[in-house]
């Protein structure tokens, strides 16, 4: 089949880009010539292609000369990433399991706004919000989520929630991805768990800092506890 | 057949029965391996036994005490004659032993760090000069202990030293492994071969599940069939030279009490001196060999075409039709590609077939053609790839065998494997000399071509036999090996074209094998005592390519393996700039 490319790249209105069309590539039909027919030689090829590829890795495995799948290329060979054994370090805003991040006192920072379970285009956050304690300074200024369950079965992991999260509560940065788990009830990550996880470097620092009722820099804002 | 026989058989049985399925298990692993490994994967690798490390140094140093202490030993009491055979051998081992165990140490030394000063020093020469120096000194040991007057090695005390080397070798490297193990506990991995040994332990747990309307009587007959009958078709096949015992009461007997008298020397034919019982090292040692081989592999269709219509599936049956067809097809090619070597040795006892290979020349050599037209129809009737048609998961799932699981399943997947380990058997019994080396006869080393002798040594009757069992076995292991290559290359080829190869091609080229043989023979006859001669010759000068060929490529082989890695270290895209930063990608356990 030949197609006779149209060429466009003269006497062409200005606005119209030159496109050129690649003559498409026919491999030709192999000639039935004795070596083809008897299909010894390229049966001897293709097998010592596949012997050199296991001499290869068999010897390198062998003397623990396994190279850097990612970084080293050995004469243009295979590079195969050993998935469990061997991980590619994910880049910096890969978004993986959500954490809750906590205060410096150790209780959690979200405030149940329902702005990410609004956001979140699976559904998959479930919050039961409630209030604080009679006599805890947030009382009646904040609420706090009883119960914040996050589906990781039905997440699509766009970070949405992260995104909506006014308070810094709700992170993505832990750098683990679901692990395969054998029921689907394992998959219901709860609150408790998910303020357990710090963030891939193990640590729970945030720059975005709290202003607690009665802290200096807090703006200030009182309310009558009778009425709420 | 006396008692001593029939122990003498039972022992044959378990050897050969432990050879044959030891095999096909580890050739299901090194399939898989093998598989992993062209795409750089280590392969099913995730059994784990956690052995303390106390008992397993004792295990290590016990079994290297052991296989040492016959050197150590026996070579003390050389019989007359051997004496130098003993040096030579002794020798060799505590060299093969030094070099390989050097080896293995500086890479131990690379990947886990030096224990000692020894181990530093160890560290500090390439590998490859060990193998260098290792491969100097074997090749020199042959003529020089040849050149020692009489006086030195004809006294009981050299080969005795030189035994008691190997025996120290042996031992020390025993030692000095036990005392790499890390303290605690050792991990076993078996290079992955446990995890072949827990798969099969499983299988048999699985549940054992059956089509409802299948015909439960031939289904669970097939599975055995197709098994027993890659077993019993070993039956014929000779492992090793024959043995002889001394026939202590002359009654043409082998009784119990004569176990003990295993001959010292035989001459060049491997052939047993009078007075002597002659016991082959294969189960059966009878005339028909080959025609065995024939009739029970053709018994081997009913288990295929028996699981096929008693699954009570379409995919079944139609595997178990087109295994049928398939094997009946080129069970005529496989019968007919042989008769031209049946020609020449002139009988169809595969332990004379192999006796006329060692005292002229490999079956490749003498029948090429057969020997391409035996493998490909080998491979057809052990329906592997590119002829796996029958099973071809694309179309038909699993073939003859989709509807089994469990145990049954399981023995319809190692007898397809001893099948296979059998056929790569066969095929070095009939092309590669079976258990015969170049130039190694019944009585030891002799290197010659025509009349004119270069080099030789006498061995003792037990030392060819070992050495023999070996030869047969790496051979075997080598074939199956090349097996597992060529099906990890080949696609599949279509059933049409499967048929016609069959009956177009292959069974045409037989006949012409077959006349173009009877010629050549007829013409070799006709031509007279200078022609056979000048055969002689020829046959020599091949031992002599084969032996050189096996030496340079061994060498070739091992220098390839440590050579050392050219690497090319390449940072453009962004994962790989990320892993640079990060410091390349590091392994880590698997955690599930
Ligand atoms: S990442 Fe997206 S889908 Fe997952 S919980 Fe957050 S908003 Fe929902
Ligand atoms: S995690 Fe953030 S967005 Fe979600 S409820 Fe808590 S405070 Fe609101």
């Amino acid at each position: 089949m030949s197609t006779t490319a149209p060429d466009l790249s003269e006497n062409k209105p200005w606005t119209k880009r030159a496109v050129r069309y690649d003559e498409p590539a026919v491999i030709p039909r192999p000639k039935r010539t004795a070596g083809v027919q008897t299909y010894i030689p390229a049966w001897a090829k293709g097998t010592g292609i596949t012997m050199k590829a296991f001499f290869v890795n068999f010897k390198e495995r062998l003397l623990g000369q396994k190279r850097d799948p990612v970084l080293e290329n050995y004469d243009g060979g295979l590079t195969t990433l050993e998935y469990p054994e061997e991980k590619r370090p994910y880049p910096e805003r890969f978004r993986g399991l959500h954490r809750l991040t906590i205060r410096d006192d150790g209780s959690m920072r979200c405030v149940a706004c329902l702005c990410c379970s609004t956001a979140c285009p699976a559904q998959c956050i479930h919050i039961v919000p409630g209030e604080y304690p009679e006599g805890d300074a947030r009382r009646g200024y904040e609420k706090y989520p009883t119960e914040f369950v996050i589906d990781e079965l039905r997440c699509i992991f766009c970070g949405f929630c992260v995104e909506a999260c006014p308070c810094d509560a709700i992170r993505m940065d832990t750098g683990m991805h679901p692990v395969p788990y054998d029921s689907r009830e394992q998959f219901i990550y709860r609150r408790d768990l998910m303020m357990s996880f710090t963030d891939r470097d193990g640590e729970r620092h945030s720059d975005n800092t709290r202003h607690e009722p009665g802290d200096p820099t807090h703006p200030g804002v009182t309310r009558k506890h009778d009425k709420h | 057949m006396t008692l001593a026989d029939l122990l003498l058989t039972i022992v044959k049985i378990a050897i050969i029965l432990g050879f044959i399925l030891n095999f096909a298990g580890l050739s299901v692993w090194a399939d898989r391996r093998q598989s992993a490994l062209v795409q750089h994967r280590v392969g099913p690798n995730r059994a784990v036994v956690k052995v303390p490390s106390n008992p397993l140094r004792l295990v290590i140093a016990g079994a290297a005490v052991a296989i040492g202490a016959p050197f150590g030993f026996f070579f003390w009491n050389a019989a007359p004659g051997l004496e130098q055979a003993r040096m030579t051998t002794g020798l060799e081992i505590a060299i093969l032993v030094g070099w390989f165990w050097m080896l293995l140490l500086s890479n131990h030394v690379r990947k886990h760090g030096a224990d000692n000063g020894f181990d530093e020093l160890v560290s500090r020469v390439p590998p490859r000069n060990y193998f260098y120096g290792g491969l100097a000194a074997h090749l020199l040991v042959l003529p020089l202990v040849r050149a020692l007057p009489p006086q030195v090695w004809a006294t009981q005390w050299a080969p005795g030293i030189c035994g008691t080397l190997a025996f120290v070798m042996i031992a020390g490297a025993g030692f000095y492994a036990a005392s790499k193990l890390p303290d605690g506990k050792t991990e076993l991995r078996l290079a992955g071969t446990l995890h072949a040994a827990a798969d099969t332990v499983k299988a048999f747990m699985k549940e054992d599940l059956a089509p409802k309307r299948a015909d439960l009587l031939l289904y669970s007959l097939a599975p055995i069939i197709s098994m027993t009958t890659a077993l019993v078709t070993v039956a014929v096949v000779p492992f090793g030279s024959s043995l002889c015992f001394k026939d202590t009461n002359l009654d043409g007997m082998l009784d119990l009490h004569e176990l003990g008298g295993l001959a010292n020397v035989i001459d060049a034919s491997g052939a047993c001196p009078a007075n002597y019982n002659t016991v082959p090292f294969m189960i059966a040692d009878i005339d028909m060999g080959l025609l065995f081989v024939f009739a029970i592999a053709g018994t081997g269709i009913i288990g295929a075409a028996l699981a096929g219509w008693a699954s009570d599936s379409k995919p079944a049956l139609l595997g178990g039709l087109r295994a049928t067809s398939q094997m009946v097809s080129y069970e005529v090619a496989l019968g007919l590609a042989i008769v031209g070597m049946l020609m020449i040795c002139g009988t169809v006892n595969l332990r004379e077939i192999v006796e006329w290979q060692g005292q002229n020349t490999w079956g490749i050599f003498a029948q090429p053609l057969a020997f391409f037209l035996f493998f490909a129809a080998a491979v057809a009737e052990t329906k592997r790839i590119p002829f796996d048609l029958p099973e071809g998961e694309s179309e038909l799932g699993a073939g003859y065998f989709i509807e089994y699981s469990g145990g049954k399943w399981l023995l319809f997947m190692v007898g397809e494997y001893a099948e296979f380990v059998f056929s790569s058997a066969l095929i070095v019994t009939l092309f590669f000399g079976g258990y015969h080396l170049p130039f190694l006869h019944g009585d030891g080393l002799h290197i010659a071509f025509g009349d004119s002798v270069l080099y030789e040594l006498k061995m003792s009757h037990l030392s060819v036999t070992i050495i023999h069992f070996l030869a047969f076995s790496t051979k075997t292991i080598g074939f199956v090996f090349f097996h597992l290559f060529i099906r990890w290359t080949l696609p599949r080829f279509r059933y049409d074209q499967l048929m016609k190869l069959g009956w177009t091609k292959l069974l045409p080229l037989t006949l012409v094998n077959i006349m173009v043989t009877g010629a050549v023979m007829l013409a070799i006859d006709a031509g007279g005592p200078q022609v056979s001669k000048a055969m002689d010759l020829v046959a020599d000068i091949t031992q002599g390519i084969l032996a050189l060929g096996g030496l340079l490529g061994t060498v070739a082989f091992v220098t390839y393996l440590l050579e050392p890695p050219k690497r090319q270290r390449i940072v453009v895209s962004t994962s790989a700039k990320l892993a640079d930063a990060a410091g390349g990608v590091k392994p880590s356990r698997m955690q599930a």
